[in-house]
């Protein structure tokens, strides 16, 4: 037998079937002219309370957006199909709360307030006899709850994963502070030697391209290695901040030359003049070299990446976008675990590092959804210098 | 100049050696705490390149006993521990803390930059 999805199972345990989906269509064009008003309640509510304000960085072009998503979320819940695509559409939404960091008790207070409100709406109405009024309500009750399941699943899925993270982080902590310190020395030897002789051949005046080659490979490799021991190294402790105003123009003009990119690479920067960044500048750097140094490895190291710096609201968000192939669906849950690498080359925790860090600023990084190639978004938000 | 090298890896203090030798530094390599302080009484350096971590002292614990028998030399401390402390500690003593790695031809630099 077929064991049940969370949707089917959910809907099963509440009595939730197609005759409740149908009640919610009739009841829908009831509500319909009052979803506005439900809508505008919501974000009231949520703007007087300062724990629930918190999460809604983007100040009130953020709200207005948001309002336009709840709209729909509203209108889809009445008109259903309640369906598998259903469950996959509510259960991004639930993935932007875990996000945007919104306390899970908000998901009940807020909800509660849709519930009193769409209640409250059919209470008054008279479409429905007294029977088909209950009966409505019920279904929709029965779709809120079934609305907070699939929240608190999401949520629970997105700890879950990071707190995978934090786990292979503390692993490697360990780890990394033990090997890293004992690989320095020898990479050390393997660096100086190389570098030794490739002097003395000079010296003596040998010139012979497959030893320059060799000598080559070896110094490139040994810088790899080194990068991939002084990642570590950062990831396995927590930096203090230390963080000022800084330009952004001037960081990212910094950032570019820094990831040593190939010279089939070109990098267009956008960053209007005047926008600062309240940041580490040091350490936002390494999230953006990391981020170019991935945009040129899935180019192949040909092509164009594009960075635009943009200031919203009390926010600053800076998006890497590359025209590269993209980063594949299957993986793209996955990528900013630590460890996690489609690369063979890759060490796995370039991004995880880059999280490590944005989360450090109270800032986020998250692969945006692209046609074409890659877009990472960095939201660095203001915390002490004023925007 | 010359330049007494401290570091338990004996290939690593070796390099460093002959690296400040092709700069046209004179030098002398030790491998623990105390041999590089008898060195360092008998043939007073310049300046002294050292590990962090020895295996019989700390580089700290090196330096001070090196002011303390009148070894005036200019210190450098290179170091894979790059935690807070340590480099606190390491430039309490005076010395120029230099992370590890050390690219071969920063060294140099090093020696020769200003005091």
């Amino acid at each position: 037998m077929q064991s049940l999805t969370f949707l089917e199972n959910v809907k099963a345990y509440v009595g939730f079937d197609d005759a409740s989906s149908a009640l919610l269509l009739q009841a829908h064009p009831v509500v319909a002219p009052r979803f506005g008003p439900i809508v505008d309640d919501f974000y009231a509510t949520i703007e007087a309370h300062a724990g629930a304000r918190a999460a809604i960085k983007g100040g009130s072009a953020q709200i207005e957006r948001l309002k336009g998503s709840l709209l729909r979320w509203i209108d889809e819940m009445f008109r259903g199909p309640h369906d598998e695509a259903y469950f996959q559409r509510r259960a991004r939404i639930g993935h932007i709360h875990v996000k945007i960091d919104l306390p899970q008790v908000y998901m009940f207070t807020a909800m509660d307030r849709i519930r009193v409100q769409t209640q409250s709406v059919l209470r008054e109405s008279t479409a429905f006899d007294a029977d088909e009024a209950k009966r409505v309500a019920t279904a929709l009750d029965q779709i809120l709850d079934i609305e907070l399941a699939i929240m608190l699943e999401t949520y629970r899925e997105d700890l879950v994963a990071k707190n995978r993270t934090a786990e292979r982080l503390a692993t490697i902590g360990q780890l990394a502070a033990g090997i890293g310190h004992e690989l320095r020395n020898p990479l050390g030897v393997v660096e100086s030697s190389a570098f030794l002789v490739t002097r003395r051949l000079e010296q003596l005046q040998v010139s012979d391209p497959s030893v320059s080659r060799h000598m080559e490979k070896i110094a490139v490799e040994v810088q790899r290695s080194n990068k991939t021991i002084s990642d570590l190294l950062e990831l396995a402790r927590s930096r203090p901040l230390s963080r000022r105003a800084v330009a952004a123009r001037a960081l990212l003009d910094a950032a570019v030359p820094a990831a040593n990119l190939p010279a089939g690479v070109s990098v267009d920067v956008d960053a209007p003049a005047g926008l600062t960044l309240d940041c580490d500048p040091d350490q936002l750097t390494r999230v953006l070299t990391n981020l170019l140094i991935n945009a040129s490895q899935a180019m192949g190291g040909q092509g164009r990446i594009w960075i635009d710096a943009r200031r919203e609201g009390a926010v600053a968000t800076l998006i890497v976008r590359d025209d590269g192939p993209g980063v594949p669906a299957d993986v793209r849950p996955r990528i900013f675990e630590a460890l996690f690498t489609t690369k063979a080359k890759g060490n796995g925790l370039g991004l995880a590092l880059c999280r490590r860090i944005a989360e450090a600023h109270g800032g986020t990084v998250t692969l945006e959804d692209s046609e074409r190639g890659a877009a990472f978004r960095v939201v660095i938000p203001d915390v002490g210098a004023a925007p | 100049m010359r330049v007494l090298v401290v570091d338990d890896n004996v290939s690593l203090a070796e390099n460093l050696a002959e690296l400040l030798e092709l700069g046209g530094h004179s030098t002398s390599v030790a491998t623990t705490g105390a041999s590089a302080l008898a060195e360092a009484v008998s043939n007073p350096p310049d300046v002294v390149v050292t590990d962090y971590r020895l295996p019989d002292m700390s580089g700290a614990v090196l330096l001070r006993s090196l002011r303390a028998a009148g070894v005036d030399a200019h210190a450098i401390v290179i170091s894979a521990h790059t935690d807070e402390d340590t480099i606190a500690e390491a430039r309490l003593t005076g010395a120029t803390f230099v992370a590890k790695p050390v690219a071969p031809d920063a060294l140099g630099r090093l020696i020769a930059g200003p005091r």
